[in-house]
């Protein structure tokens, strides 16, 4: 909270309004609303206590209607929020109304972006632990600047912006947007309808003339509530479209739509393969399929009941097809109604532009496969193998070859034969005990085939945390190595800079780091090296730097 | 639970002496399948059994039987099969065509389980005969062991097809090792191992002799296990103790750990084994020293010189 003392005297800022009974935290002063922040002064006193600019407020909160207490909160930037009472019992609530209107208009223009970096950095942090982790271990400790942690991560803010609004999804219409405009018996013979934002938007987008009423009428002829209330009473919206004729704003709209639906009908269904005429009933009760009974198409031979049920279908269908309808339309094309083309739409004008012959498009695509067609696949040179029989050939071992004789070939040839001749299974002399017995000796724990089993996996020796560490460590060391190796070659003084820089970073994340950590495994016994190998490649990273250091001497010498 | 060996007796009520019995408990109905594998490379065991007369391949053959009967003695549904590979072809010991013929010679006479007398009959009749007809042409000494290997998967794949989609079949391959590793045969073997990996046959590999790369490797992919024996006599204790229980089995059992094995490739120039090498990015053919031109398929390369004035050394950073 900021605390601005100045006199009232050497204010030039120009006042826009001004509250008087304001209490805050339980003080009696005024309000002050200025062009670019909000102050409050304790009656009595020239100096303001409370004093925002506007650009630092996030967002105002009001009270709600119902309660005595009329307040206003401003939430800033930083979490504190200050509350204003206005305590002034006559025009209290003009006065609020007054300054939340006022404060509404402001906010917006000093809305500072929030800086958008700053949010970005955020939002990484949080999804990756992992770098989370790293940042902690780097910058919180102060080895490397936070800049650096930064630098080649951020690459590209705006073109991730960018990024994230194309892959936002465009939000349909729901078929039945209508039905949940629920009316409520309101308890005295009215109708209580609830209309929300997404209603009026979707009503607006699927019939277009009704925006265009709106537009011409709101807010000249009619306000807002009244344009809705005409709207529901107006047969437009009712089921059984009786035109009457009489003087009704929407009626107008009513034969729009008479005209939609009847061109949406001779324009007829795009694709050719399908056939809706095939569709239509046919019934066989009258004289079982064999006397013709012509189908009534004219309006006259029509009951009531069945006229009714017509205009419901045709309603119903011309519904449809107005939400499909805009629901293809792009969301940012101004609905103008005279430069919408979309021909799909019942109520546009020229919907007569060339086609080209579909039916022969569809039966072609029908007929063709794409994976049988020639192959027009860029032209490749072809592998042109000499010696091809080299891959076949796996390791040839090392043992000396044994170079046998035809004659001890013959020999063992003949041997095998003589002794396998009379071969007999023997299966009770198989298996002498002592054989036996050294055979098991072998097999068992610390046996002669049991040697290894004895070293334990290293995993299962050290304590997790230590396991956790020593990965984190990893992460740390890797990230500052990089950033030391991509210096090299070094070209420029930028680099020669960085190069320095990064190996004392390394220096002091051994120091404050890594020794540490090995006092500490020390501590607990544990013999294992866990961290020869970061040594290792810390201690190659300054023998590299030192190279590069003498020979930039004897460079300069 | 592992005791000495003796004969298997039957289910007739006859004085039991000391059995070796498992009691490990499988699911119901699940068949296992064992294919042995047995190298016969008659040279390997001509010499051998020259200079070390107290292990012959009798005895082998022995101990191989003796590992079959318990395989086939543990669970009703278990099944056998016994392949001999040869220098000159393999050949089906067990189940072999001989079995329809004749039911008048498998009566066994100690009481034996019939199916365990029968098959030992068996083996040693086609063994018999194996050896009998083996010629000597000079050119081949090799045993043809990927051959082998891709006969048992052939006949496990006709045994899956057989027992039907609904009745589940585990099967591993046993291999018994003897003479030494062929060179030419590399590029079946692989792809016999890779071809087991994808059905999930375990490869076992129990090698008497000499260390075998590719038998390592075959086990290590398919998650079998190698075992090089220090003793030949005792083969029958090995073959029970270690390659007699199935994979789940195993995981319950402390045996052997696994060996480790080198899978590092050969260049093509030399067929030495090689860690860090120079590869043609055209046929992916493996060289141990820099050439510009690749010689298997003739792909020049060229190489960008450094543009600096002054060539500074670009050290690579250390692999993590």
């Amino acid at each position: 909270m900021h605390f601005v003392s100045f006199t009232m005297a050497s204010l030039s800022e120009e006042v826009l309004l001004v509250v008087k009974k304001v209490r805050q935290k339980k003080q009696d002063g005024t309000l002050y609303l200025m062009a670019e922040r909000i102050a409050w002064g304790p009656e009595g006193k020239d100096r303001f206590t409370v004093s925002h600019s506007y650009s630092d407020i996030r967002c105002q909160k009001i009270s709600p209607d119902g309660k005595a207490k009329v307040q206003l909160q401003l939430v800033l930037h930083t979490g504190e929020s200050t509350t204003f009472h206005f305590a002034n019992e006559s025009t209290s609530r003009k006065d609020w109304e007054a300054a939340k209107e006022l404060l509404q208009q402001l906010l917006p223009k000093f809305k500072k972006k929030a800086n958008k970096e700053l949010e970005e950095k955020n939002k990484m942090l949080q999804e990756d632990p992992v770098l989370f982790q790293l940042y902690k271990d780097l910058v919180v400790s102060q080895v490397i600047s936070a800049e650096e942690f930064w630098a080649n991560r951020l690459g590209g803010i705006n073109n991730g912006e960018s990024a994230a609004c194309e892959n936002k999804q465009e939000v349909g219409i729901s078929g039945a947007f209508l039905a949940d405009i629920r009316p409520q018996t309101d308890g005295c013979n009215g109708l209580r309808y609830n209309l929300t934002a997404d209603i009026i938007e979707s009503i607006f987008r699927t019939y277009p003339a009704v925006k265009q009423k709106y537009k011409e009428n709101v807010p000249h002829n009619l306000t807002e509530k009244e344009f809705w209330t005409r709207f529901f009473q107006s047969h437009y919206f009712h089921r059984d479209r009786i035109s009457t004729g009489t003087q009704d704003i929407f009626s107008e709209c009513a034969r729009q739509d008479e005209k939609g639906l009847k061109s949406l009908v001779t324009q007829g269904v795009k694709n050719p393969m399908v056939d809706l005429l095939s569709l239509e009933d046919k019934t066989l009760d009258e004289g079982y399929g064999i006397s013709s009974a012509l189908p009534s198409t004219s309006h006259a031979s029509r009951t009531v009941k069945e006229s009714s049920n017509f205009a419901i279908i045709k309603r119903f269908n011309h519904h449809s097809a107005m939400v499909l309808a805009a629901g293809s339309r792009k969301r940012d094309v101004p609905a103008d109604q005279a430069s919408e083309t979309s021909s799909t739409d019942g109520n546009s004008r020229d919907s007569d532009f060339f086609q080209p012959p579909l039916k022969k498009v569809k039966l072609q695509e029908a007929i063709e496969y794409e994976d049988l067609q020639q192959e027009n696949r860029p032209k490749t040179v072809a592998l042109n193998l000499k010696k091809s029989d080299r891959y076949a050939h796996g390791p040839v071992p090392l043992q000396s070859q044994q170079y046998t004789t035809s004659q001890d070939i013959i020999n063992s040839v003949n041997y095998i034969k003589h002794e396998m001749s009379n071969y007999k299974p023997n299966l009770t002399q198989v298996l002498s005990s002592a054989a036996a017995s050294s055979a098991i000796a072998a097999l068992s724990p610390g046996g002669v085939l049991m040697q290894q089993v004895a070293q334990q996996a290293i995993n299962q020796m050290v304590p997790t945390e230590i396991q956790a560490e020593l990965k984190h460590l990893y992460v740390a060391a890797g990230e500052l190595l990089r950033h030391f190796w991509t210096c090299f070659p070094v070209n420029t003084a930028f680099l020669e800079e960085k190069v320095t820089k990064m190996k004392s970073n390394l220096e002091r994340f051994q120091i404050t780091k890594l020794r540490p950590f090995q006092e500490k495994i020390q501590r607990q016994y544990l013999s294992t090296n866990l961290t020869g190998h970061l040594e290792c490649m810390l201690q190659a990273a300054y023998s590299k730097f030192h190279i590069w250091q003498t020979r930039r001497m004897m460079r300069k010498t | 639970m592992h005791g000495e060996n003796t004969q298997l007796h039957a289910e007739r009520p006859q004085p039991i002496c000391r059995m070796v019995f498992y009691t490990f408990i499988s699911s119901e109905g699940e068949i296992s399948l064992l294919v042995v594998v047995v190298d016969v490379n008659p040279i390997w065991w001509g010499q051998h059994a020259q200079s070390e007369p107290e292990f012959t391949l009798s005895k082998c053959l022995d101990a191989v039987m003796v590992m079959g009967n318990a395989h086939m003695a543990m669970t009703r549904t278990n099944q056998l099969a016994v392949i001999a590979a040869h220098c000159q072809d393999s050949h089906f010991l067990y189940p072999s065509k001989r079995l329809k013929g004749n039911d008048d010679t498998s009566s066994s006479r100690d009481g034996k389980y019939e199916l365990l007398s029968v098959t030992n009959n068996l083996i040693a009749e086609e063994i018999r005969d194996i050896m009998s007809k083996t010629e000597l042409t000079g050119n081949s000494t090799d045993t043809l062991l990927a051959g082998s290997l891709a006969k048992a998967l052939c006949y496990i794949n006709r045994i899956s097809k057989e027992v039907g989609v609904a009745q589940e079949i585990k099967s591993r391959i046993l291999v018994i090792k003897a003479a030494d590793d062929c060179a030419l045969q590399y590029m079946n073997f692989m792809n016999v191992i890779f071809a087991a990996q994808k059905q999930n046959i375990l490869i076992d590999a129990c090698v008497l002799d000499s260390d075998s790369g590719l038998l390592q490797q075959a086990c290590d992919i398919t998650g079998g296990l190698y075992l090089k024996i220090p003793q030949k006599v005792a083969l029958a204790q090995y073959l029970l103790w270690v390659f007699l229980p199935d994979s789940e089995q195993r995981s319950l059992l402390v045996l052997p750990p696994p060996a480790h094995v080198d899978y590092r490739a050969a260049c093509f120039c030399h067929r030495t084994l090689i860690e860090i090498g120079y590869v043609c990015s055209v046929c992916l053919s493996i060289f141990c020293n820099f050439s510009p031109i690749c010689t298997t398929c003739e792909t020049a390369f060229k190489i960008q010189l450094p543009q600096m004035v002054k060539p500074k050394k670009k050290k690579p950073k250390l692999p993590a």
